[in-house]
């Protein structure tokens, strides 16, 4: 009885443990940190034959070139796993020289702020990166002293972007006689013409991101530059009940209302999506430049890739970053390795993939679906269009957007109750961010 | 004589007691180091806010705790582990003890043992399955769109199928169902070993007095398995307010916080929102909710066993 208790008691305990440990940070990471400078450590999930993958490859194999003494040491990790934990390995002694990590306030912010990662504002000006990337590329590499990107040292430098557009079936719009829609009322009347037609013209997810990047496609489309940069950047107080997120979300109401997104999608993740655009379920797919390479591989239809009808600006951002652990060992290799993927063969291997060089130019790609992905990539950088992600401006949004937009989807709540569920959690996180 | 004596008795007892240390020191380090100290830290990282990492911690006192009496989310979570409890405990126990009576009267008496050993070890098998590997398997049948489920009862003409785990009033029962199957073999274990246990004399001296097989339940198997039962309850009890792996697969808690469980929730505040402190409260009441119902339990347990003591 004694004996049970005291396993039961431990039992109960033991609950707290991995929390409490995952508190105490400690030498908890697997590999290795190098113990001097004759070894530089790099992790990455970037898989081999993705165009990030192949780019990196490229950027390692020169590395080694030029620097015959040192070894490589290659750790391919999984994004999770690098995300969820990188606050607590990052304070151990055992880490890598070099890291790609995913960008924003609430990621590679929090570790900024939480001095876990190193600033990179001297190498940025002396290997001239911060003339190399564009402005709006720039925006997260660099992050305050709360975290907040936008200003304030360089943590990070990110060498490929990413966009959201829209994916089309180019068989289905033929076969309802539709033409590739080039202004929003021609984007509607597709998806009145689909949906006339008994098929469901979006293809969504509500269980993950995209019916949250729908909604800021939607918003951006209402809004100017200044909301997105109060918005992002907390230049000013956001009205959530103002005019562009109101409309937005009216919008988007109105097409779950109208049968454009499948009322049953709450549930389905951003796979599940894919998987249906790919099958060729639905004729459009509003989604990121990441499923570029997979829907080229996959897709047995005609298809094509264009902006989202008159937006100005669009979801998207540099991609990941290249950011230096504080406590890395080899940090003056991981610098120059930092450099060289900024180098233009490394940018075309990234842009001949569809990666979306950040340091390159289109004219060398061969594909031409490649190159037009690539072009309006450019075309958006050109016109300052990047417009971040919705769930980028406070810790754990990302949450928030699912839950509240799967209450549109079930029609469980009105538009205006789910700008009142943005705004409540907005305001807390931006309180909690602002306090440090 | 027994001025020599007394440091005679004392030194051996000193001495036992030394003998058992060297058993004792790796349970009571293990003890320490794994569960006292962080538990000690978590309670420390409770009393503050904390961003992790190398952030400054700020000193909130017991700020976290009452931000949580206000925080609807952290409600809803503690409503949706009493659906657990009924999820993982009531139902399964009650299931787990009519399947292993069956097994054990019924099917192993008529077919043989190596039939019921057969069908307790299918009924165990979603015990041993890894949870992340019925997450996807289950997630293949309720999806709503292409799912096995939802395709078979279209196929049968059903044009509005539910959406299993994406609607609010569908997807808590929908995972308290998984739940089920993932946690009945379990009981029917533990019964089927206990019903070996139980003294075949019992039954043959009912039936000669003419109890027929649900007096012969009530009267001698349920009082006879009621240390099993005990047991079953406050292990599934504790596994039930601590749910986390099947939540994480199946809904991450959504749609709309409808499936929020008190350790995903904690969880969430930790590792994705960044707020240390926040989670760590979250799994402290946790973790004292816990330590109560399951010292409740047993006083109930100890309590039952005195007066069948004293009956006897």
């Amino acid at each position: 009885m004694a004996v049970q208790r005291k396993t039961v008691v431990a039992g109960a305990l033991a609950l707290a443990l991995p929390l409490a440990l995952a508190a105490c940070g400690g030498d908890s990471s697997g590999g290795g940190g190098g113990s001097d400078a004759d070894t530089l450590t790099i992790w990455h999930y970037e898989n081999d034959d993705s165009a990030m993958g192949q780019a990196w490859n490229k950027a390692i194999e020169i590395f080694e070139d030029e620097h015959p003494d040192v070894t490589v040491n290659v750790e391919n990790q999984t994004f999770e796993q690098i995300q969820k934990n990188a606050k607590i390995f990052l304070t151990g002694d055992d880490v890598p020289d070099v890291m790609e990590y995913n960008k924003g306030n609430a990621t590679a912010g929090q570790l900024a702020s939480q001095g876990l990662i190193t600033p990179l504002t001297e190498e940025a000006e002396s290997r001239g990166w911060d003339s190399t990337l564009p402005a709006s590329i720039q925006t997260t590499a660099r992050y305050d002293e709360q975290g907040l990107m936008g200003s304030g040292d360089w943590y990070g430098v990110p060498n490929y972007g990413e966009f959201v557009g829209v994916y089309f079936n180019q068989d289905m719009l033929d076969e309802y006689g539709i033409a590739v829609p080039t202004t929003f009322d021609e984007f509607e009347a597709a998806l009145a013409t689909f949906q006339e037609n008994g098929v469901t013209p979006l293809a969504e997810a509500g269980a993950e991101y995209p019916m949250g990047q729908l909604w800021y496609e939607l918003v951006l489309h209402y809004a100017d530059r200044e909301l997105v940069d109060d918005y992002q950047l907390f230049s000013a107080d956001v009205d959530f009940h103002g005019d562009a997120f109101t409309q937005a979300t009216e919008k988007l109401d109105e097409w779950i209302k109208a049968g454009y997104v499948a009322a049953d999608s709450a549930a389905l993740t951003a796979e599940d999506m894919g998987v249906s655009f790919i099958n060729g379920t639905y004729p459009f797919m509003v989604s990121g430049s990441w499923w570029f390479g997979r829907l080229t591989e996959e897709i047995p239809f005609t298809w094509g890739q264009t902006l989202f009808p008159e937006n100005t600006m669009h979801p998207g951002s540099s991609g990941n970053l290249w950011v230096v652990p504080e406590n890395a060992v080899a940090k003056d290799l991981a610098y120059d390795f930092i450099d060289i993927t900024l180098r233009p063969e490394v940018q075309e291997v990234l842009g001949q993939a569809g990666g979306l060089p950040v340091a390159g130019d289109s004219s060398a790609i061969t594909d031409p679906k490649t190159k037009e992905l690539t072009e309006n990539f450019e075309a958006i950088l050109d016109d300052d269009g990047l417009a971040y992600y919705p769930d980028w401006p406070v810790p754990g949004f990302y949450d928030v957007l699912v839950s509240e937009f799967q209450s549109l989807i079930n029609q469980s709540k009105t538009p205006s109750e789910v700008l009142d569920g943005l705004s409540s959690a907005y305001e807390s996180g931006k309180t909690d961010l602002l306090e440090g | 004589m027994t001025t020599v004596d007394r440091p005679r008795v004392r030194n051996r007892r000193s001495r036992d007691w030394l003998g058992y240390l060297p058993y004792l020191v790796p349970g009571l380090v293990a003890f320490t180091v794994v569960i006292l100290i962080p538990f000690g830290m978590n309670i420390y990282y409770s009393l503050h806010k904390w961003k992790g990492g190398n952030a400054p911690l700020r000193w909130y006192g017991l700020g976290n705790y009452t931000d949580l009496l206000a925080d609807e989310q952290f409600w809803t979570s503690f409503r949706n582990s009493v659906a657990m409890i009924v999820a993982m405990v009531l139902v399964p126990t009650v299931i787990g003890l009519l399947l292993a009576t069956t097994l054990f009267d019924v099917l192993g008496k008529r077919f043989g043992p190596r039939v019921a050993s057969v069908l307790r070890a299918s009924y165990y098998l979603p015990q041993i399955l890894p949870v992340a590997v019925a997450g996807v398997l289950w997630n293949w049948i309720l999806n709503s769109q292409t799912g096995a489920l939802n395709v078979l009862l279209r196929e049968v003409g059903v044009t509005d199928p539910p959406n299993w785990l994406g609607s609010t009033s569908t997807a808590l029962p929908t995972v308290m169902l998984v739940l089920i199957w993932i946690q009945i073999g379990y009981p029917v274990v533990i019964f089927m070993s206990a019903l070996q246990r139980v003294d075949p004399e019992l039954y043959e001296a009912a039936e000669l007095d003419g109890a027929g097989w649900w007096h012969r339940f009530r009267a001698i198997t349920i009082p006879q398995i009621k240390p099993e039962t005990f047991v079953i309850t406050l292990t599934c009890t504790v596994a039930a307010l601590k749910v986390f792996g099947p939540i994480y697969v199946l809904t991450r808690g959504g749609p709309e916080s409808s499936t929020l469980v008190p350790s995903y929730y904690s969880y969430l505040n930790f590792f994705d929102k960044s707020k240390v402190g926040y989670g760590a409260a979250i799994a402290n009441v946790l973790t004292v909710l816990i330590i109560v119902v399951a010292v409740v339990i047993m006083v109930l347990q100890s309590r039952s066993a005195r007066r069948e003591e004293e009956g006897r």
